[in-house]
């Protein structure tokens, strides 16, 4: 019988590790607002990050999207 | 009355904020049987000391150091004189060398703090900077700040709840883990997105304040522009193996909902529409 919170991990976790892939900048950002100067990593005006965060949180995200292609897996075959 | 835009537009998102609060809440005074009285206290804790650590990191991370007075007279006579007309506190003035054209603004009225950097002053002109600065002093004075530290505070506390709540939930084997790190990061996310609306609008009020204390948005657009062009002078010589996975850097309709700020093209349209 399938298990509905492992498919839910898979599913979600596919979202986030493509959200991460994808717009990096923003994950960095949700965790940063209120709590990091703006425009560190780029400009005045801005809410450029910095190289360094960006390859993290895809590195994570690559991370993210595999586990959740691994409970998918496990969890419908 | 002032800002009517704003205050219509934080009623809003403020009512959203609330209800997801509202529900943390609940969710903690059902699952560990707290007071209500203790919840909200635990709440403006934790919004209190990421206030005080946020603001203190955020003078750390770029290694701000006070100006003098005696250093940049002229600097100082201005944020003064701004300040007075804005009738706020003259706030703390520091420098730090950050690599780019940038500053920034912490803390509340009456307690306020604006770190510009060396690279700002040596690219704009004198009246570019009075520009940046009274942006950065009606960001003070619109307790801007204090709104965005609040809006990350409520965003984190529901994060934090929605994490447990899968976690106790569950029978604790490692999808369950999983699921509750990716469900707390996604909550996290979608609350943000209600702060980054109202960050995005608040620049726009920022820019009209600074443009209405000195007379015309012209300085402002100028600083802006400048800096702008500068930035994407360098943009074709770094990043660009980060930026071919960065499919919404184009600053298209999903960019802009994950941006705090605005465009700059449209902010410098509306300053010199003014």
């Amino acid at each position: 019988m399938t298990d509905i919170r492992t498919l839910l991990a898979a599913v979600l976790g596919v979202i986030l590790g493509l959200l991460c892939l994808l717009a990096p900048e923003a994950v960095v950002r949700a965790q940063t607002v209120g709590r990091r100067p703006d425009g560190r990593g780029g400009e005045y005006g801005t809410d450029a990050d910095s190289d360094r965060w960006r390859r993290l949180v895809q590195v994570l995200g690559g991370g993210c999207l595999l586990l959740g292609l691994y409970f998918g897996y496990t969890t419908l075959w | 009355m002032r800002h009517v835009g704003l205050k219509a537009r934080m009623a809003v998102v403020g009512s959203i904020l609330f209800g997801f609060y509202a529900v943390a809440a609940v969710v903690v005074m059902g699952v560990f049987q707290w007071p209500l009285a203790l919840v909200l206290l635990g709440s403006v804790l934790f919004v209190g000391v990421q206030y005080k650590i946020g603001k203190w990191m955020a003078l750390r991370s770029v290694g701000a150091e006070d100006l003098p007075e005696e250093r940049a007279p002229d600097l100082h006579r201005r944020v003064e004189s701004l300040s007075r007309d804005m009738g706020i506190d003259k706030p703390r003035l520091m420098i730090a060398s950050m690599g780019v054209p940038n500053a920034f603004a912490v803390g509340r009225k009456g307690a306020g703090t604006v770190v510009v950097s060396q690279e700002l002053l040596r690219t704009l002109d004198d009246d570019e900077v009075e520009g940046v600065l009274a942006h950065e002093l009606a960001h003070i004075r619109n307790r801007d700040v204090v709104m965005m530290v609040l809006g990350q505070g409520i965003a984190s506390i529901v994060a934090i709840v929605a994490q447990w709540a899968v976690l106790l939930t569950g029978d604790n084997d490692i999808a369950d883990f999983f699921l509750a790190i990716v469900v707390g990061q996604l909550t996290q996310m979608l609350v943000m997105l209600f702060v980054f609306a109202i960050s995005r609008y608040r620049e726009y009020v920022a820019d009209s304040d600074a443009a209405a204390e000195i007379g015309s948005g012209e300085p402002l657009a100028r600083a802006l522009e400048k800096i702008s062009s500068g930035a994407q002078r360098r943009d074709g010589e770094v990043d660009a193996q980060v930026n071919a996975l960065c499919i919404f850097d184009d600053r298209g309709g999903l960019a802009n909902l994950l941006a705090t700020h605005p465009p700059v093209e449209k902010r410098i349209e509306r300053l010199r529409s003014r």
